[in-house]
């Protein structure tokens, strides 16, 4: 075959930087070098992405290339994409360094023409799944192309093309246009990203987490970024696309679950994270989805720890001998010291979590449950309340003045519910997934248990727990660490006189940006 | 359009609309949304209150809110206001622009309080006047494309007008230095924001999120 210009085929054997492949094919290459199972794909790169955005439309030759690309992951796969008979299905992704507001983000399924989707329903003899997996890509390439088609084959907007190359190349100058959107330029602009980078375009064959019992998708960190504390952390959903799992439409369970359920992929997930970890040198975190009881890796990146579980993740790299001192020192910024010690839901076994959603104001309130605004507004003349509301809109905006704190079942950090609990400085968390609120019994369900209007819970905005009753609640749960911490950090600026924890760790930062550390080319 | 004459919208609808849009509420914050006088907003209110459709709060946060009745007559007026004019079209589309900007206006609120340093997200202390002078600039540039949506809107209906007179004062008052106006006062950007889509909700009969 020719040499391609614009696509590459993704393997352990592609040296090209994250600049040209994008940040998600640069970590599947990574995770092919380490041995993991990933999905066969190829890779549409930046430079296409920007040629696009220079001439607006889809480079010379790059159809061609697509056409080839996929005949490739046909002949590995042993599969026709778009075929009557063993179908290939494909997901596209953007694939830009960051991942960005108002981008668009993902095609699931792209393949599946009504005659590919008869083929799956014969091949696996479950006509309902791949009726869903049909639905699902409908609604992903709409969203991200505009075009539209239900199920019954009504038609809004330009038609979706029954034809899978078709199809792909829609997908893939979708996502290339939506580099441009104004929301992805405001979020460059703010973040200092270079306008002119594009973006690439990931495009992988399906793995289905929706195929059967023993299928299911899920995130997971190699350690707990809340704490740092080094145990598996995340989220897995059984018998779900990973669409599912980012969405919020569907409740997850805790990660260590798979244990129980899939021991296999269990031991195989702690394995692949063991050895991204010794690749990283760092946490890390990745998404990932089991089909047929099978693991496949879908992404990979640096855990990217923030405040107090930052501190406690370096200095413990430190005692497990991964990397040393000064490097310890210069992962954590002395930014991160003032959230060390952030209030937190103290871990214990005795609490009784409630639900977990996302925490968008940190800190922790306790107080009695309120599902309207008007009962948050009585009820706290008398006792701290916490609002628990669906979502927030201005009519709520008494009881959220009234409130010690704010939990939403939907929307996420830039929320209604976020930006005015910021403004009021109010821990809240928000998107809790499977939370219900029926105002008019006065009842919250979540999780299979229900509690009323009173009932006393306590919310951590920074982990995203609620909790009920009134837990334990700790500042200093990474003291000793950031003791440890900062008495490194005074060995090396060499001054060991008392002062503010953020300037102890500024004058290491200061002496080490002199005398970098050899180890660091690795990083 | 069809309807050479679009309506004014009477007063005591005003306050009525105001007081469903702002959620309880006081007089002052009902004069900033309605445009009319605080001293004519409170006897609109007693009249409302009169007829059973508002009705006065007291305690740590006294006001008025809406009663049950208040809501149901809102709404009658409202879509009845919007079906006379023959505006359900133009504000529909209107609102289609609106949802177009309405997750980078959250952005935008979320960068204003939220800052990313070093990787590490935190709260934005207003220490950098570089940083919030691109997140402002960020504003207007959305304020702009969002002039055209409510310049769509009142054309439609005239009472939308008042939301381009609130957003680009809020604006201003936060350019000459007065932070609290991007989203942390009862008249900031992101209040008036709020209220607007709250409207365009109310007036088309729409569910925040559809099922």
């Amino acid at each position: 075959m020719a040499p391609m210009r614009w696509v590459r085929a993704i393997s352990a054997r592609v040296e090209e930087t994250a600049e040209t492949l994008g940040g998600k094919a640069h970590g599947l290459v990574l995770l092919h070098r380490l041995g993991l199972r990933v999905p066969a794909g190829f890779v549409v790169t930046t430079e296409a992405c920007r040629a696009f955005l220079r001439d607006g439309r889809r480079p010379g030759g790059l159809d061609e290339e697509l056409a080839a690309a996929v005949a490739d992951l046909e002949r590995s796969t042993g599969r026709v994409f778009g075929g009557p008979r063993r179908p290939l299905a494909v997901s596209v992704r953007s694939g830009a360094g960051v991942s960005m507001p108002g981008m668009m983000n993902t095609v699931l399924n792209l393949g599946l023409t009504t005659e590919a989707t008869e083929g799956l329903a014969a091949e696996t003899g479950d006509r309902p799944f791949a009726l869903d997996a049909r639905s699902r890509f409908l609604a992903s390439f709409a969203s991200a192309t505009g075009a539209a088609e239900d199920l019954a084959g009504e038609r809004r907007g330009r038609p979706v093309p029954d034809d899978a190359n078709r199809q792909l190349e829609w997908a893939v100058e979708a996502v290339f246009a939506s580099w441009d959107t104004p929301r992805a330029r405001t979020y460059r602009t703010l973040n200092g990203i270079p306008h002119d980078l594009g973006t690439a375009v990931v495009v992988q064959r399906m793995v289905f987490g929706n195929r059967d019992a023993r299928s299911g998708t899920g995130v997971a960190f190699s350690r707990d970024p809340n704490t740092g504390e080094n145990v598996p952390y995340g989220e897995v959903l059984f018998g779900r696309q990973g669409d599912d799992v980012v969405s919020g439409r569907s409740a997850t369970r805790p990660l260590g679950e798979l244990a129980a359920r899939e021991p296999g992929v269990w031991a195989e997930l702690l394995d692949a994270l063991r050895r991204i970890e010794g690749h990283y040198r760092d946490a890390c975190y990745v998404e990932f989805t089991f089909e047929a009881g099978e693991l496949w890796i879908l992404q990979v990146r640096p855990g990217r720890f923030a405040g107090a579980a930052a501190v406690r993740l370096a200095t413990e790299l430190v005692d497990e001998r991964v990397i040393e001192r000064r490097e310890a020192l210069l992962r954590v910024s002395p930014r991160h010291l003032p959230h060390v010690r952030t209030p937190r839901i103290a871990p214990s076994e005795r609490t009784d979590l409630l639900a977990r959603g996302i925490g968008a104001c940190p800190g922790v309130a306790a107080g009695r449950v309120a599902t309207t605004a008007e009962g948050a507004v009585l009820m706290a003349r008398d006792a701290p309340v916490i609002l628990v509301r669906p979502e927030t809109s201005p009519d709520d905006m008494h009881g959220l003045a009234a409130a010690a704190g704010i939990v939403t079942a939907r929307g996420g950090p830039a929320s209604h519910a976020a930006v005015v609990a910021r403004a009021m400085g109010k821990p809240a968390v928000v998107g809790v997934t499977g939370l219900t609120v029926d105002a008019g019994s006065g009842s919250v369900a979540v999780g299979g248990r229900s509690v009323g209007d009173g009932t006393l819970i306590t919310i951590d905005g920074t982990s995203g727990e609620v909790a009920l009753g009134t837990p334990r609640v700790v500042a200093d749960a990474a003291d000793d660490h950031l003791h440890r911490l900062l008495a490194w950090a005074d060995d090396v600026s060499g001054d060991h006189s008392a002062r503010d924890e953020a300037r102890r760790l500024d004058a290491a930062h200061a002496v080490l940006r002199r005398h970098p550390p050899t180890d660091r080319a690795n990083r | 359009m069809n309807h050479s004459e679009t309506p004014t919208t009477d007063a005591d609808l005003l306050v009525l609309h105001a007081l469903r849009c702002t959620g309880a509420t006081g007089p002052a914050r009902l004069s900033l949304a309605t445009g009319l006088d605080e001293s004519d907003v409170e006897s609109e209110l007693i009249d409302l209150g009169v007829a059973g459709l508002v009705t006065r709060i007291s305690g740590p946060m006294p006001g008025w809110s809406l009663t049950d009745a208040g809501r149901a007559a809102d709404i009658e007026r409202i879509t009845g206001e919007l079906e006379a004019a023959g505006a359900r079209a133009a504000v529909t589309a209107a609102y289609e622009r609106f949802l177009v900007l309405n997750p980078e206006l959250l952005d935008l609120c979320t960068a204003w309080q939220l800052r990313t340093v070093d990787g590490v997200a935190g709260v934005n202390d207003h220490s950098d006047p570089a940083y919030d002078a691109r997140v402002l600039e960020r504003f207007a540039d959305l304020d702009r494309r969002a002039a055209a949506v409510c310049a769509e809107l009142a054309a439609a209906l005239p009472r939308f007008g008042r939301y381009r007179d609130r957003l680009a004062g809020a604006l201003g008052r936060a350019a000459s230095g007065e932070l609290e106006y991007v989203t942390d006062s009862t008249a900031s950007y992101h209040t008036v924001w709020a209220e607007l889509h709250e409207d365009l909700l109310i007036t088309l009969g729409m569910p925040r999120w559809p099922r």
